[in-house]
């Protein structure tokens, strides 16, 4: 599921559409976003290497990590990065972001990377005028993608820091004309939930046409527990979880998914899910109100019945009940099922049907309608 | 009449009636009432005839589906084929570039079928109408066979076919992008300008107008803040909406607001609408409607306009499956229940979205 997101991006844009655009959410619970983030990044770089993927190379605009970082994630992830400069840029706005180093020191060569490394690495030094950076970040990419019809992929670290710098209309107004551009074939993003107002988060899911949120394994309940269980379930919950996506399909659908994640040493691993059912389904509709079958137990339990009628239609001999108690009671202790006997004599003591028959003429069932007898 | 029959009582019939409306895509409804179409032909048999002039209607969308655009696409080509100028607001850069897809009249009726279920076979043995109501609507005659297009109140639209060409270069639209203004004066300005046009006085009604804003609360426009200065646009478009010959229709996403301000604008609201995205591939959901591979949303409807009365209007059902019929045709249908097995019916558990006849009662038999 989470290779179905991967190739989601992979494929990109349609004409006339907007960009695909992932948002990955974590919280405190499973700080994990930035290894799925990560694990999103290869998984692009090696498609736009391969050549599989519409988009010819990736912008990754990088707020909370430095581009170091990414030149040796990538390094040891597989990613070839001999002729790096080629397909991915990064632009650096996590050196030097409000460009106070700049106004401490004096003005420094605008290049913070030297000649000899893979990627390229541009300073941004003003983070809080979006409109600048969204002109770098097209400038880079068309430089990525050629003069003509090429697209590229834009990749935002953080946005959970853009928000630090600009308020939430002009994030917005970003994001959209990212999608909205047309040389931008995929985008995608991390924020972190915890760290935003329910309408940031809001406002950026209806900016994406993908949320993945990254959920703890099991979710604590408020219950008396133990110091050692609490343990265990921090063990668990700090290298698993769970990845849900909810997809926004072309067709007006939504799909939603679930899987679980592991992390190791090496990256990220995403399992499908192993527990029992994933989504509990919140239901727009009403359950049926009547239920035409029977379960086990419904049926077991009806057997057991005590008809108040004569014959109890399991095949015994009828007898007439004639208000005497000590004859059924003499019956039921020659019984093989004792806990039923015991069950039906405290039933029976707990309330009585007295009926005396008018006359020990009447031959049980007989097919006589007891009305005839009126004259209408 | 009156004075051709004999009275009986003291009462006389006031039989000066309004005018009918020489205007064409206007019909009078009742308690003086003028409706427009909506364009979607379920729509107004839901609503009672349309939506009637000069009321504000509200769509509530989902954050995951566009289906508010469907019934936006079909009002503005209702409009534009009725020859109704029309104001057009959307967030993105250049909302004239979504005219393009606005969907196009179908011609004839022999086009589209009537036949709402295709499996259904004529047997000469029993038939079982299970969800009969289903069947209500098929036996009407098409006594509007040989009218054409222009003159038909509620047009059917194939959503696969743009509008043509000569619809879209009337002088009569107006687009306007809310993205990039600081703030609504300019936009409130251009909507009285608008409305202007359509200003209401007692002589007969020359044409009609409609307002379409999409989106209006969307996270990308600058004044998405200001939630006093929204609702107070939203109040003034309200009020020269009421004093002239338009309907307007604003779509807006519920959830990027804030609670109060949600509830505040669903309450200025004269008719409310939303949208709902059903999930993909949910087997609980296709075992319990019938027609669930054909669906792609579900409609509420909230509330209906109610002018010129104190009676409300009641509705025998209050949410509708949208569906494609053909991939071309809008179409709401009430929600049917499949047969179900029955093994899952432990609690009677009812959400408010289903028709409004089932509620959870104390007393349960």
């Amino acid at each position: 599921m989470a290779e179905s997101i991967c190739r989601n991006l992979r494929d990109g844009a349609l004409e006339g559409e907007h960009a695909p655009a992932l948002s990955i959410k974590d919280s405190i619970a499973t700080p994990f976003g930035s290894d799925v983030f990560n694990y999103v990044l290869t998984k692009l770089s090696s498609n736009i290497l391969a050549g599989k993927s519409q988009s010819q190379g990736i912008v990754l605009v990088a707020f909370s990590r430095s581009p170091s970082f990414y030149v040796d994630f990538l390094k040891t992830n597989g990613i070839d990065l001999v002729s790096a400069k080629k397909w991915i840029s990064i632009l650096d706005c996590y050196t030097d972001p409000l460009g106070w180093k700049d106004s401490l020191k004096g003005p420094l060569d605008t290049k913070n990377f030297s000649l000899k490394d893979p990627i390229e690495a541009v300073l941004f030094r003003h983070v809080r005028n979006l409109d600048l950076l969204l002109s770098a970040i097209i400038e880079m990419g068309e430089a990525l993608a050629g003069q003509g019809k090429g697209r590229f992929s834009v990749s935002i670290d953080s946005v959970t820091e853009m928000f630090r710098h600009a308020s939430l209309p002009s994030v917005a107004n970003l994001l959209s004309k990212v999608r909205s551009h047309d040389r931008i074939s995929s985008t995608f993003w991390l924020l972190h939930s915890d760290l935003h107002e329910i309408r940031a988060i809001a406002a950026l899911e209806y900016l994406s046409s993908m949320v993945g949120s990254l959920e703890p394994m099991n979710l604590s309940l408020n219950g008396q527990r133990g110091d050692l269980e609490k343990l265990s379930l921090l063990e668990q919950n700090s290298r698993k979880g769970k990845f849900h996506v909810r997809f926004k399909r072309r067709n007006g659908r939504v799909r939603v998914m679930c899987e679980d994640f592991h992390i190791k040493q090496s990256g990220i691993n995403f399992t499908p899910v192993s527990s029992e059912e994933g989504i509990i389904n919140q239901g727009l509709l009403p359950k049926v109100q009547f239920n035409l079958q029977l379960s086990e137990k419904e049926r077991i339990d009806r057997a057991k019945v005590v008809l108040p009628f004569e014959h109890q239609g399991n095949g015994e001999p009828m007898h007439i009940y004639d208000g005497r108690r000590s004859l059924s009671e003499g019956k039921d202790e020659k019984a093989s099922v004792l806990t039923e006997n015991l069950q039906t004599n405290e039933d029976s003591g707990k309330g009585e049907i007295i009926y005396f028959r008018d006359s020990d003429d009447e031959m049980p069932d007989s097919d006589e309608d007891p009305d005839d007898d009126l004259d209408i | 009449m009156a004075a051709m029959k004999t009275r009986m009582s003291s009462f006389s019939r006031n039989t000066s009636v309004a005018p009918a409306p020489q205007a064409p895509g206007l019909k009078s409804g009742p308690n003086g009432t003028i409706f427009l179409s909506s364009g979607i032909p379920d729509l107004d048999k839901i609503l009672g005839g349309g939506f009637p002039l000069g009321s504000l209607v509200m769509v509530m969308e989902d954050t995951e589906a566009p289906h508010h655009m469907l019934l936006l696409r079909n009002f503005m080509s209702q409009g534009l084929v009725h020859n109704q100028p029309l104001l057009y607001a959307s967030p993105s850069k250049d909302p004239r570039a979504f005219l393009g897809t606005l969907p196009s009249p179908v011609l004839s009726k022999d086009d589209r079928s009537h036949n709402r279920d295709p499996e259904q076979l004529q047997e000469k043995g029993l038939r079982i109408a299970w969800q009969y109501k289903k069947y209500f609507g098929e036996h009407q005659p098409n006594f509007d066979s040989h009218r054409d297009t222009k003159h038909e109140y509620c047009n059917d639209f194939d959503l696969r076919k743009p509008l043509e060409r000569h619809f879209l270069t009337a002088q009569n639209i107006c687009c306007l992008s809310i993205q990039d203004p600081p703030n609504l004066a300019a936009f409130r300005d251009c909507c009285a300008k608008f409305l202007a046009q359509f200003s209401r006085n007692n002589s007969s009604i020359s044409c009609a107008g409609r307002v379409a804003i999409q989106s209006f609360c969307a996270p990308q426009c600058e004044y998405s803040n200001m939630e006093w200065d929204m609702l107070s646009f939203i109040r003034s478009l309200k009020g020269m909406i009421r004093d002239s010959n338009a309907v307007a229709v604003i779509t807006f996403p519920p959830s990027l607001l804030s609670p109060s301000s949600s509830k505040r604008w669903q309450h200025i609201a004269d008719t409310l609408l939303s949208v709902k995205a059903i999930p993909d591939e949910d087997k609980e959901l296709a075992n319990l409607l019938t027609g669930y591979q054909d669906m792609v949303g579900l409609l509420n409807v909230h509330k209906v306009a109610n002018v010129n009365t104190q009676v409300p209007v009641i509705l025998e059902a209050t949410t509708f499956s949208i569906k494609l019929q053909k991939r071309r045709y809008l179409v709401l249908e009430c929600l049917n229940q499949a047969p179900v097995d029955g093994s899952s019916g432990s609690s009677y558990a009812s959400t408010g979205s289903c028709s409004g006849s089932t509620k959870t009662g104390t007393l349960d038999f």
